[in-house]
């Protein structure tokens, strides 16, 4: 995962388990500052399809911080920060 | 001074003939073969002798005895945990090998129980063993985990995972969870401190977490999307390390203590997320305290003892049920027996035919049929804007071109098991590939596994 420091004005959006393998990617940057109630319509917009498939049922965290989406209006990602979709992994 | 010895000197001589030559039955609080055993973590200040008497005391129920069971057993047993209940219905299969490192040749075709209780014995014959070959079930939730003091998720559906962290709510106990996929884990103590639902000093839990379920078909098992053996391993030995921790952090030596798992400093509840192939290979997420409203924890909860014993909630059904993919009509499908028939046909006319392999190049490279060419489906089913995307996608263009070529010859489809094909074959009619109906496409039923079963037996399974 090339979890790269984000250039000016960006953050770094990370994608790990079935998040990783819709987005193809395992990282990438993207333009901050993005309330976090946008980001699932963003990222919608790039994968299509995922916000059902994968977010629906994700957890959300920015600067390694849980972010419970009932709960974030006012929240913004800021420029620099560390943003990942966790997708809970139930096999073993 | 008498007979030049000081007098002490001459009375701990004298005691020490006077000796019996019978050795005084053990007065230590463990035996003389633990004291050896543990030695290496009885010196170390996290365990000492009242650790070593927690773990003995302690029982840990670990429901799933595959990837991540084997190596959290290996070390619980190793640790001196003095009762270890194993939850399994399954059997040893080869592919179990690799990663599930209890199991060995011998014990291929027999319960996983029974193999890892044979591995414990050799190893530790200290640990008392309780079996249950079964799988967890609602009905069997609460009175297996019952008379345990801490539970271990090791097993490998959205369902049982649900079950597990809902039961170990409902009765107490603190829940350490890890799960794995190809090149990634996760590991949380659920429930921990583990306080009765509705007291927001309590651990979250998984649904406090994770409140819905990923559907069905976004869900991937380790048969499907692979396992690599070390990645499920840490995970494993990192559930045995906290239950360790949690076991003797635990109020005081005896059994009973658990109940005052709360008392000591238990640190913030976080997620540990491991991913082989990435920089840094572990994060450290910070979690929420338990989520107001919670269906399971929360003042609120709906999840009743009742509720989960008498089956009305529904595991399974809250998870979702994949159906097998059933989209194409009749004739658009033949049976691997039909296709073989109609490769040696075809060649023996003199003409040809084309054969599509869906399944993702590294399977493809594993083995194919020979003349199939590979067209992976994570390419056929990203395709949005079809009929531009067509020319930017090389191998689309060249099936295509293919197709075209080949002067309206049948076009068969397959994959592993025969689902994939089926939406291969529509996406591909929808291209126009067929020529507006041609050209046959159609599917191999059952998919390379039909064709092993039923054609050719030295086709490798994998």
């Amino acid at each position: 995962m090339a979890s790269t420091k984000p250039p000016a004005g960006q953050f770094n959006m990370l994608y790990f388990a079935a998040a990783s393998t819709y987005a193809k990617k395992q990282s990438e940057h993207l333009k901050a500052p993005l309330p976090v109630s946008e980001l699932f319509d963003t990222l919608e917009q790039l994968y299509p399809g995922i916000k059902e498939k994968v977010l629906s049922s994700c957890m959300l965290t920015v600067n390694l911080g849980y972010v419970d989406l009932d709960d974030a209006a006012g929240i913004k990602i800021k420029e620099g920060d560390e943003v990942a979709i966790i997708p809970p992994v139930s096999s073993g | 001074m008498d007979g030049g010895f000081p007098s002490d000197w001459r009375n701990d001589v004298l005691a020490a003939l006077s000796q019996p030559v019978e050795e005084a039955p053990n007065t230590w609080p463990l035996t003389q073969q633990e004291y050896k055993r543990y030695g290496r973590q009885l010196i170390m200040p996290e365990i000492g002798l009242q650790g070593q008497l927690k773990l003995k005391n302690a029982k840990v129920l670990v429901i799933g005895v595959g990837g991540l069971g084997c190596p959290a057993i290996a070390y619980l047993a190793g640790a001196g945990v003095g009762t270890l209940g194993l939850v399994d219905g399954d059997v040893v299969e080869e592919s179990n090998l690799h990663r599930q490192i209890l199991h060995t040749v011998g014990g291929i075709g027999e319960a996983k129980v029974d193999s890892a209780r044979r591995f414990v014995k050799e190893l530790n014959p200290l640990v008392k063993i309780e079996e249950y070959k079964v799988r967890i079930s609602g009905d069997n939730a609460l009175q297996m985990i019952a008379p345990y003091d801490v539970v271990l998720d090791c097993t490998d559906t959205p369902a049982s995972r649900y079950l597990i962290s809902d039961s170990c709510v409902l009765l107490g106990k603190p829940l350490v969870s890890a799960s794995a996929l190809r090149t990634e884990g996760q590991l949380t103590i659920f429930n921990y401190p583990p306080r009765p639902a509705g007291d927001p000093a309590g651990g979250p839990c998984y649904r406090c977490i994770f409140p819905s379920p990923p559907p069905p078909e976004a869900v991937t098992s380790c048969g499907d999307g692979g396992i690599l053996g070390p990645v499920v391993g840490v995970m494993g030995l990192l559930q045995a390390l906290e239950t360790i921790k949690a076991i003797t952090a635990a109020g005081s030596a005896d059994a009973t203590a658990f109940s005052s798992f709360a008392e000591p400093a238990v640190n913030p509840p976080t997620m540990l997320t491991f991913s082989a192939y990435s920089s840094p290979q572990f994060r450290s997420i910070r979690l929420r305290p338990r989520k107001k409203g919670c269906a399971s924890c929360s003042a609120e909860a709906t999840v009743t003892a009742e509720a989960l014993t008498s089956g009305s909630m529904d595991y399974i059904q809250f998870c979702g049920l994949t159906h097998p993919v059933n989209i194409l009509t009749p004739k658009e499908r033949v049976s691997a027996l039909q296709y073989a028939e109609a490769r040696k046909n075809i060649s023996l006319s003199g003409k040809s035919h084309q054969v599509v392999d869906v399944r993702e190049k590294v399977q493809f490279d594993l083995c194919h049929l020979y003349g199939s060419i590979n067209v992976p489906f994570s390419i056929v089913s990203s395709l949005r804007n079809a009929t531009t995307e067509v020319v930017q996608t090389p191998v689309l263009q060249q099936l295509k071109t293919s197709i075209g070529k080949g002067g309206g010859e049948p076009v068969f489809v397959v994959c592993r098991l025969g689902n994939d094909s089926q939406v291969a074959v529509r996406k591909f009619k929808e291209l126009g590939f067929d020529g507006g109906g041609k050209i046959w496409i159609g599917d191999v039923r059952g998919g390379l596994k039909a064709w092993r079963e039923d054609v050719d037996p030295s086709f490798p399974e994998y």
